[in-house]
């Protein structure tokens, strides 16, 4: 790869640049390798695999033999499948879901847990362990948690609440809210990492004024802490957003997309028209639309931050 | 290109010489373990979808004492192999030989020119000439020319404990009233009388639609039904269903949330009646139990109809691309060989039975012997639901199937949504 | 406030005496411990419930789970499931290619994304934010559609089947993310640091070596860590670029544990916690640095 391009030409540093006050005019020939180099290796992997599938977007294909251009047809199918209405929904309520509990809970946890107490880094370390397994392990222990007789079940059997218990991955009105709440669990330790990040970063004593000025700790939360974790937030979101699009995994090992196509999100059933019933070109149709839809999101939330602080 | 940078550090492996199968085209076969025999491009790949640890342990050890040509053996689980096919076959190295099912799968490829040509191994002089008639045309792409090598075959059938089935005073049925009639007796003593993993294995669930169908309509009808010639919609399957309705009351619905392993769990304990599967569920029986078990085939419903069974064909497909198609050759008469069948069959532990006619038999199990035997009375084979139709029908009857066992009432809605599912997936083929 | 102070500050200092614990500030709600750990106690419990579940699982033999089901307490103590995971699993070499496939991958992934995002944030390059999106968005495209054509050109340069080809495309695909963060991370640097180096004649890559990459240690520590656990637990993507089982990481000799006909719990189960393993170790050796390190701007 070119990678090595760089340490081959090391010194190609311009002289010093005129004073300026926000940002430096003259940019040395070295800035531009760092640059290229970094952005020729993500066009060549991701934007051209990425053309490759829009192209494919327009076209019939099952991965064998020569692909049939059908222009925007798969596109005009989208609209009138039931499934995929189903899954553009599924994939709405998840985005909230698992956009909402994790950062709630995330942010919740890292204020409560951003003191020094007695076994707060035990509490830390064990909310945040779950991080550490990848999605389809997480997906496969989940599943076992709900069986029918599984420890959900059982728990909910103790403390008196037996008529709630449900098969919750077989129940059509459930498996995605199950599916939900393995996610938000593996999720919520790592937007509480984030947060405590942020607000270790916090100045304690803007804080401090707030509270001898007889701010509540409600007030001085919203009014003190939360603006100045506005790059924290941009992190958090952009994470995600991404994470909840990209979903797959998890889903995948727990349900497949079932019973009935109930939890189908967008990226489920990609794969399953993609690499079960080979309809490659209706597969990257949906992908298009997947990245339409992150696109959205991110350049809505930039412009909007942007915006504010310019 | 890279595959040279990568040698030095690749012969610290233990499988160099295999993956230099790998990179023929970089002309880097040095690797120790060819031997001077043979030619110079004298390594093969075999691409596995075998995971499950005792076939894989099995295809491993034949592979090893394979001695004509060095052979690498790649497992990669069935999900996987069947998402990365198409990569595998349009790749400019692909492996020379990959395990697959006979079917409408196999036909495709060998449709698009992706298959070697396996016909001389079919003819008079070939390894495979005294297989049957029926696998030979099972090997058979639409130009006439032989692509696959079947190796192993199993059968489906509706298993029980033999002890539990004396505990709870019943007989094996031989009717389809007899089969309800037992279903109910055992109901009455609080055993759920069917099980049935449908959670993360819907596909379960074709089984006794399939098998319905077969009873209800016979094979040509099913087949006609799996091509797209006969409506999801049509009154003979709504008899179908209309069976399968029946069974509905006894079958666990815990199995909604169980994969095909899970649900034979209860059967094991003796808290499930019966479990119409294939036979590799012997595979998952605790050792103590196995010797128990034991299977009747699925009652005759219409006694006028041909008897039809569900026999799924395991085998061998080869890449078109091969570099050394005569090795590969050779390699699947090994695999195909009376010798590898009994090795293999009985080193994997599962109940497969052999498709060579070479094989002895008689050592088998007593279950095994069964099962072959019930074939060998049987008028006509079918393979599986997806095996039969393709992956993408499938999916269509996982929705409306599960979808059923929920929401029996809506059977004619469920039905009408199938047969949209399916045309659209007939026209995309 | 620079990046070095707030270290010092970042780890967690257990006091000896609880009753001055809630004497600390940020969003402290007064000193009530006993509600504190009424409720934090029984919430951990909870959290760590499934993973003790899996423990439970890869000490069990195979026959009890056959015969009495997942979800029964064991009445087996076996290293079986371990044994055979190292065994017939070769969970050994799988967790030796996926080391072999990570550290280089996130190595490269840093120091490409270091260099863009230096050149984003301290230089006027024309039409920077919109670079910085276009590279973020890369990050975005659901991955598994770029799965065949990746898998197709991988194949063109003679890359396929190579682990240097996985860790080509895990670089290429998280290096938008990872520009995204250490852009903001050093746009909060103030520019007098800089300005004072370049005044004494420093060049570009001084500045980026001597000085913006040392100011980023805590970030680029968490990101470290970060993308350790994302091409670590990737399976998506060794699947679609590789080929043949020796060269296959962790996650993927993971999944052909379960089979299509046995599932072998206690072995998926017991392979489940050694691949979780150098994750949890990563983490817990970065944990200092990764609570100071993505600070990202915030206090800009």
């Amino acid at each position: 790869m070119s990678i090595t391009k760089v340490a081959a030409q090391p010194n190609t540093v311009g002289g010093a640049p005129p004073k300026r006050r926000r940002i430096t005019r003259k940019i040395p020939v070295l800035v531009w390798i760092f640059l290229a180099v970094p952005a020729a290796i993500e066009a060549a992997w991701v934007f051209w695999p990425a053309v490759n599938s829009f192209v494919l977007s327009t076209e019939k294909w099952n991965g064998a033999g020569a692909p049939l251009s059908i222009g925007f047809k798969n596109y005009s199918d989208l609209f009138s499948d039931d499934i995929f209405r189903q899954a553009l929904r599924n994939n709405v309520i998840w985005a909230i879901g698992f956009g909402l509990f994790s950062v709630a809970g995330g942010l919740g946890l890292a204020v409560a847990l951003n003191r020094t107490r007695r076994g707060v880094g035990l509490y830390r370390s064990a909310i945040y362990l779950p991080m550490v397994f990848s999605l389809a392990v997480t997906g496969l222990f989940w599943r076992l948690l709900y069986q029918p007789d599984g420890a959900v079940n059982t728990t909910l059997d103790g403390l008196g609440l037996g008529s709630w218990a449900t098969q919750w991955l077989a129940n059509p009105d459930t498996a995605i809210y199950a599916v939900l709440v393995a996610a938000v669990w593996r999720q919520v330790g790592y937007v509480m990492v984030l947060y405590l990040a942020g607000l270790k970063g916090c100045d304690p004593t803007l804080d401090d004024a707030g509270a001898v000025d007889g701010a509540s700790p409600w007030q001085r939360f919203w009014r003190i802490t939360m603006p100045q974790l506005r790059g924290v937030n941009m992190v958090v979101f952009a994470v995600t957003v991404i994470d909840s699009l990209r979903t797959f995994d998890i889903v995948w090992t727990m349900t497949g997309g079932g019973p009935y196509h109930s939890s189908e999100l967008l990226s489920t059933y990609m794969f399953q028209q993609a690499f079960t019933s080979l309809n490659l070109g209706y597969a990257s149709a949906i992908a298009v639309v997947i990245f339409v839809i992150a696109i959205g999101f991110i350049l809505t939330y930039l412009v909007r931050t942007s915006r504010q602080e310019d | 290109m890279t595959t040279i940078h990568n040698i030095s550090r690749r012969k610290l492996f233990q499988g160099a010489a295999a993956i230099a199968g790998a990179s023929l085209l970089s002309g880097c076969v040095s690797s120790g373990s060819a031997t001077g025999g043979t030619s110079a491009t004298a390594s093969l790949t075999l691409q596995s979808s075998l995971s499950d640890p005792d076939p894989k342990a099995a295809l491993e050890a034949l592979v090893k004492s394979y001695t004509k040509t060095p052979v690498t053996l790649n497992t990669v689980a069935i999900e996987s192999f069947r998402a990365q096919l198409p990569t595998y076959l349009n790749s400019s190295a692909p492996p020379d030989a990959l395990t697959w099912y006979a079917g409408s799968v196999a036909r495709d490829y060998a449709s698009k020119g992706y298959l070697l040509d396996l016909s001389d191994l079919w003819a008079s002089s070939g390894s495979l000439a005294k297989f049957s008639p029926a696998l030979k045309s099972l090997s058979t792409a639409a130009d006439g020319k032989q692509i696959f090598v079947p190796t192993s075959y199993y059968w489906w059938g509706v298993f029980y404990r033999k002890s539990m089935f004396k505990k709870w005073g019943v007989e094996v049925p031989t009717t389809w009233d007899e089969f309800l009639a037992v279903c109910k007796k055992i109901s009455g003593q609080n055993v759920a009388p069917l099980t049935m993993g449908t959670g993360s294995t819907a596909w379960v669930a074709s089984g006794w639609f399939d098998y319905l169908d077969l009873r209800v309509n016979g094979a040509a009808f099913h087949r006609d039904l799996l091509a797209g010639k006969k409506q999801f919609d049509s009154p003979e399957v709504k008899n179908v269903m209309a069976e399968y309705n029946k069974l509905l009351p006894y079958v666990d619905p815990k199995g909604r949330s169980y994969s095909w392993q899970d649900a034979a769990t209860p059967l094991m304990q003796g808290k499930a009646g019966m479990y119409l599967i294939g036979a590799f569920i012997t595979s998952v029986a605790p050792a103590d139990v196995l010797d128990d078990i034991d299977f009747f085939r699925v009652p005759i419903i219409d006694a006028k109809l041909p008897v039809a069974e569900e026999a799924p064909t395991d085998g061998y497909f080869a890449s078109a691309k091969t570099a050394n198609p005569a090795a590969t050759k050779e390699f699947l008469s090994y695999l195909a060989s009376a010798t590898s069948q009994q090795t293999y069959i009985q080193t994997s532990k599962s109940s497969n039975l052999p498709t060579s006619p070479d094989v002895d038999t008689t050592k088998f199990t007593p279950l095994v012997q069964k099962g072959v035997e019930m074939l060998n009375k049987t008028d006509e084979i079918t393979q599986f639901f997806n095996r039969d139709s393709s992956d993408a029908l499938q999916t269509t009857a996982d929705t409306a199937l599960t979808k059923f066992l929920d929401k029996p009432a809506d059977v004619n809605a469920i039905l009408g949504d199938w047969q949209k599912a399916a045309a659209k997936v007939f026209a995309s083929a | 406030m620079t990046a070095s102070t707030t270290t010092d500050r970042a780890v967690p200092r257990t006091p000896k005496n609880p009753k001055f614990a809630g004497n600390g500030h940020a969003g402290n709600k007064g000193g009530r411990p006993w509600l504190f750990h009424g409720l934090m106690i029984p919430l951990t419990l909870i959290w760590v419930a499934p993973m003790v579940f899996v423990v439970l699982v890869a000490f069990r033999s195979f026959d009890d789970i056959a015969g009495r089901g997942l979800s029964a307490l064991p009445n087996t103590f076996t290293f079986d499931g371990f044994r055979e995971a190292f065994g017939a699993g070769a969970i050994g070499q799988a967790l030796r290619n996926s080391v072999l496939v990570t550290v280089p991958a996130v190595v490269l992934a840093l120091t490409l994304s270091s260099m863009a995002a230096f050149a984003l944030s301290r230089f006027a390059i024309p039409g920077r934010r919109t670079i910085l999106l276009t590279m973020l968005a890369g990050n975005l495209l659901p991955p598994q559609i770029l799965l065949i054509p990746v898998a197709k050109i991988m194949d063109s340069v003679g890359l396929y089947d190579t682990r240097f080809g996985l860790v080509v495309i895990q670089v290429a695909f998280g290096m938008g993310f990872y520009t995204f963060v250490l852009h903001g991370f050093m746009r909060s640097i103030p520019r007098e640091i800089t300005e004072a180096a370049v005044v004494d004649g420093a060049g570009a890559l001084t500045i980026y070596l001597r000085i913006i990459l040392p100011l980023c240690r805590p970030a680029l520590a968490a990101l470290a860590a970060l993308s350790t656990t994302w091409i670590f637990n990737d399976l998506i993507w060794s699947l679609s670029v590789l080929r043949s089982q020796t060269k296959m990481p962790i996650t993927a000799a993971l999944l052909n544990l379960q089979g299509g006909y046995v599932s072998q719990w206690n072995v998926v189960a017991a392979g489940s916690l050694l691949a979780a393993l150098p994750t949890a170790v990563v983490f817990f050796t970065f944990q200092k640095h990764f609570v100071s390190g993505l600070l990202v701007g915030s206090d800009k």
